[in-house]
């Protein structure tokens, strides 16, 4: 009995995985098309948004802040904060916008979200290693002193947002009014993403509020990844990933229910 | 005990006690409830009503667009997805895209899917243009030739997409009705003649409820009286 459920398991994950990257391509296609540089410009708004941010504080503030380096130290930040953006963005909705794939049982809605997730996630990564890798060239962007654990605080901040789309899309299925709160929500939630700032920068006592933040936590993480001795992170790792679970949990509930009552015209 | 093995293995479609409603904001249309029906493999299910009266909402419920409000479907042999005008297609696609998208999510084999959608949809280089662009005929066509080429024991249509030209209606008849003379179908149609032509079974939905018949004549003259 467990060995044909376990084999039920298996055939449903290679089907998901089959589904997800047919739904990838599908939607690269549609954003994207095949003309000039295609699906290249998934990396080209977050490398926009980055460069001309950090130009623009490195003209306001000098070429240092805190010992690090204003350019290097906006990017660090700019990057993720697009990545969040972008993914509540695209979670808005995004059932009714595929609902014609609903056609297919094999298809389902939570498929939606990885797959907006996963291209955001793709091309936020790229534009990262882009930049970082020009930046390094003019000796901008220090290379990364603890590379595992850059990669650890990325994927923490990662999964946090993905767990935040799952609550957000069907939420955003369930009432209108949602929606014309996230743009706001998104922006006032800025200082709290620990974009723009270190945690070491702050007052005790701020920096003891600010740290409840999965995502400070995890920008935390990065951050020390890539300056490694040159900054004091202040981070706790279960603090990301027992947010992201509880999350999850309660996105995937939320998911399930709005399936149920989902009209597919 | 290998005879109630069979009976469990037997290809079929059961809905068991099944309901539907929709709510929108403080109104509710409960569109049929308590519905029992048994398809087994080589059924061809006519699904009579008058407009409205849910004969696409079952045929969505059966093939998983939607989720019926509570009851159960249990489908024992492979059903497609409804044939319709509407979905399935992404209308910003291409042709050739939408087949490759269907070709990768059934894990088909996409140069043979290619062929036979070329072959049956007749479409040449229209094939290479956005879905949204296709007239209802055309995409008739293509989402035919698709579940043909992926093969399934049972087939969901709505009429409205057999009323394509002379030439498509006789390759939908060989296609669906010669060659594959053994798979199970529901058609929802208002059309008795194509009903009495194709169908050996009919389910009657009135009022929210509904009725199988076996004797064709008896169904039509019922749906007819509604």
């Amino acid at each position: 009995m467990s060995r044909s459920a376990l084999r039920k398991l298996h055939e449903g994950w290679r089907i998901q995985v089959r589904v997800i990257h047919a739904l990838m391509i599908r939607e690269l296609n549609t954003r994207f098309g095949r003309q000039n540089i295609g699906f290249l410009w998934i990396m080209v708004e977050p490398l926009l948004f980055a460069g001309l941010v950090s130009v623009i504080w490195r003209f306001m503030k000098g070429p240092e802040e805190h010992g690090v380096g204003i350019i290097a130290f906006v990017v660090s930040g700019y990057i993720p904060l697009t990545l969040f953006r972008h993914c509540v963005g695209r979670s808005v909705s995004v059932f009714v916008a595929n609902s014609s794939m609903m056609y297919h049982r094999q298809v389902k809605v939570t498929d939606f979200v990885f797959v907006r997730f996963l291209i955001e996630m793709l091309g936020s990564m790229m534009a990262y290693t882009f930049i970082a890798g020009v930046l390094i060239l003019f000796n901008e962007f220090p290379v990364p002193a603890d590379m595992g654990m850059f990669v650890s605080g990325w994927l923490l901040y990662s999964l946090f947002t993905l767990s935040l789309c799952l609550v957000i899309a069907p939420l955003s299925e369930m009432s209108e009014v949602l929606e014309k709160f996230i743009p706001v929500t998104t922006y006032i939630m800025i200082p709290f993403s620990g974009t723009f700032s270190a945690a070491s920068w702050l007052t005790p006592t701020l920096r003891e509020y600010l740290l409840w933040s999965p995502f400070v936590n995890a920008m935390e993480l990065m951050r020390g990844g890539i300056w490694g001795d040159k900054v004091t992170p202040y981070y706790d790792v279960w603090n990301p990933i027992i947010c992201s679970m509880v999350a999850a949990l309660i996105g995937l509930a939320l998911c399930r229910h709005v399936r149920r009552t989902l009209v597919v015209e | 005990m290998y005879a109630a093995l069979s009976w469990l293995n037997k290809k079929m479609i059961i809905c068991r006690n099944l309901s539907k409603s929709y709510t929108h904001g403080g109104g509710r249309k409960q569109v049929f409830k308590n519905l029992d029906f048994t398809m087994q493999r080589g059924d061809r299910v006519a699904l009579l009503g008058r407009n409205g009266a849910g004969k696409t909402t079952l045929i969505k419920l059966i093939g998983g667009v939607e989720m019926p409000t509570s009851g159960k479907i249990e489908r024992r042999m492979s059903v497609s997805w409804p044939l319709g005008f509407a979905g399935g297609f992404q209308g910003s696609l291409t042709g050739y895209d939408n087949a490759r998208f269907i070709a990768r999510i059934y894990d088909r084999n996409y140069p043979e899917m290619r062929d036979f959608v070329e072959d049956f949809t007749e479409l040449g280089r229209q094939l290479k243009m956005p879905v949204k662009t296709y007239s209802s005929g055309m995409r008739a066509r293509l989402a035919f030739a698709l579940s043909l080429a992926i093969e399934f024991d049972c087939y969901l249509i709505d009429e409205i997409i057999l009323v394509g030209d002379q030439n498509f209606q006789r390759k939908c008849h060989y296609e669906l009705f010669e060659r594959r003379a053994g798979r199970s179908m529901i058609l929802a149609s208002h059309s008795n003649e194509m009903v009495r032509q194709y169908c050996n079974r009919a389910l009657v939905i009135h009022d929210g409820l509904a009725t199988t018949y076996e004797d064709m004549d008896l169904a039509i003259e019922t749906y007819d009286s509604l």
